[in-house]
């Protein structure tokens, strides 16, 4: 019997993708189905707690890069 | 292609009324007129006009002969989008037809004729002297920016405060539906503060805009129909009315039915119709309402407005071009219009502010925060060039160069991707079939209407963004089965 499941469909790279299943792994409430390298189906009210939990991530362990410097101000200051 | 991105917010209003909404609002000839206009794309437009005088159902197999066989997938879309706005039915397995009312209405608005009342009823009042073309577009333009500069002010920023604001603002009626759409949000007491969908509102184009705030509208009066008295089928059907009358002429507002009265006073709010303050008797519609259909622009750009309004009326094309990005991410921007200034600073870091001049700077951070707050760098870019100062025209021209440097434009569009590390996209999974061939059927149906986001053959999954029409082209397959 065919079946429709309602979701959200994210897609990433499989990097990304990658974290998401890290995330998931804790308690398991996040992925309806992980359909490929780069595809996932998630839940429909946990998608906006996913992404701030993924910038967390990404906050964590990506440096940013540093400020650019302004080297021609405008003012002395 | 006349379909674009406020055409799209209604089409998905539209899309979720049930099909005796759409008896209803066929019945008046403005309405059918006005959907066929603005709503259809070039080929089901075609199709429609082909099937109006046909007198028996068209078969499907005819109308395979007239589309190129590499057409087919524009040929199944428009047929998609002619069903889910109820234009076509099926009149048999092999053909279809227009919908009654539908095709009654068209024809009537077309040929002229009946007694529907359906374009308005011109008065036979004179018309006062100062109601003009140039007096309607400054009253609309006049009304729509209070509830701009209402949306914009609530930016914090306080040198923006300022008191130029002008005549109080909108009507305490438009706060609470901006309240109510979330386009502003009440942080406490007395301050509001703007939203993500705000910030893309301020961007849109005015026709956007109006029909943003229309739905909302709409969709305020379906949430208490008691409070408010009015039935939002009659009001969209009135709106698309609106939307046929001539720019300059009056026209009788006893020859309204009582909700439609009603409805009067918040139009006037909104700016889409005048009323003499002296003289009841008849309502003009300006130049936001007769647009609303039309892809014409009506009054003016977000900021274009603004500064013509501030430089005191009349709208100059010349005047809304007034910034200059280099390549070194520095932008500069000649204007003194605190819209343009806040609209600058959702995106710039902003340094320096003179009279007239203000300028900063384009950097990873500001546009990261822009692209928070849900303004994409599609728009951001857009925004640029359509305010570009004629030098940079000028300069782009001589030396056959594209008006924005490349070099930045790329470089905002790489901080957009930074941000975007996954792509939603709601709608549902289908899986569990029960032969390959199903699965087959319905992923290239699914395919065909353009709803397929994903397909996997060998895992026997598709996801698409929209269901119904699966749903009713799974129960045909399971009947034809039986």
């Amino acid at each position: 019997m065919v079946r429709a499941v309602r979701g959200v469909l994210v897609e990433c790279d499989p990097a990304i993708k990658s974290i998401i299943v890290n995330i998931n792994s804790e308690n398991n409430e996040y992925i309806i189905e992980d359909l490929d390298d780069s595809h996932l189906v998630v839940q429909e009210n946990k998608v906006q707690q996913l992404k701030f939990l993924l910038d967390k991530r990404l906050k964590d362990t990506i440096m940013e890069p540093e400020r650019d410097s302004d080297s021609d101000r405008d003012v002395k200051d | 292609m006349s379909v674009n991105t406020n055409s799209l917010q209604l089409s998905d209003y539209l899309e979720k009324l049930p099909g005796t909404t759409f008896k209803r609002l066929y019945q008046q000839p403005s309405t059918a007129f006005a959907i066929f206009r603005r709503m259809l794309p070039h080929l089901a437009k075609t199709i429609v006009m082909a099937m109006l005088y046909m007198p028996t159902p068209f078969l499907i197999s005819d109308l395979e002969i007239w589309v190129k066989p590499n057409s087919k997938r524009q040929k199944d879309q428009a047929l998609a989008t002619l069903r889910s706005l109820h234009i076509i039915q099926s009149a048999g397995p092999q053909s279809m037809t227009l919908t009654t009312n539908f095709r009654n209405s068209l024809r009537l608005a077309l040929e002229g004729g009946g007694d529907h009342h359906s374009f308005g009823v011109p008065s036979t009042l004179p018309v006062p002297a100062d109601v003009d073309l140039g007096f309607l577009d400054r009253y609309a333009r006049k009304k729509w920016d209070d509830i701009l500069h209402y949306v914009v002010n609530s930016v914090e920023y306080s040198d923006m405060r300022e008191k130029d604001t002008g005549g109080g603002g909108p009507k305490a009626s438009v706060k609470e539906l901006l309240i109510a759409g979330r386009l502003v949000e009440k942080r406490s007491v007395a301050t509001i503060s703007i939203t993500q969908a705000g910030f893309t509102f301020l961007l849109q184009e005015a026709n956007s805009q109006v029909w943003t705030l229309l739905l909302l509208w709409l969709e305020a009066a379906d949430a208490n129909v008691e409070r408010a008295g009015m039935d939002s089928v009659d009001m969209l059907s009135f709106l698309f009315l609106l939307a046929s009358l001539e720019l300059g002429r009056g026209y009788s507002t006893d020859a309204l039915t009582e909700p439609r009265r009603n409805m009067l006073p918040y139009l006037v709010d909104f700016g889409l119709i005048y009323i003499p303050p002296h003289d009841h008797q008849q309502y003009f519609p300006t130049r936001l309402a007769t647009t609303l259909t039309s892809s014409e622009s009506s009054l003016r750009s977000v900021s274009a407005g603004f500064l013509a309004a501030s430089e005191g009326g009349i709208s100059d094309a010349g005047d809304k071009n007034a910034i200059i990005l280099e390549t070194n991410f520095r932008v500069y921007a000649y204007t003194s219009s605190p819209l343009q200034i806040a609209v600058l600073a959702l995106f710039c870091e902003l340094k320096m502010r003179f009279r007239e001049l203000v300028s900063g700077k384009l950097s990873r951070q500001s546009i990261r925060k822009a692209v928070d707050m849900g303004i994409t760098s599609d728009q951001i870019i857009s925004y640029l060039a359509t305010h570009a100062h004629e030098q940079m025209h000028r300069l782009a021209a001589a030396q056959k160069k594209p008006l924005l440097p490349p070099v930045i434009v790329d470089q905002i569009r790489l901080w957009q991707l930074d941000t975007e590390r996954m792509s939603v996209c709601p709608g549902f999974l289908f899986k569990d079939f029960e032969s390959v061939r199903e699965y087959e059927d319905m992923a290239n149906f699914a395919g065909e209407i353009g709803v397929l986001k994903w397909r996997n053959d060998r895992k026997g999954m598709f996801f698409t963004n929209k269901v119904e029409q699966i749903k009713d082209f799974m129960k045909n397959r399971r009947k034809a089965e039986q």
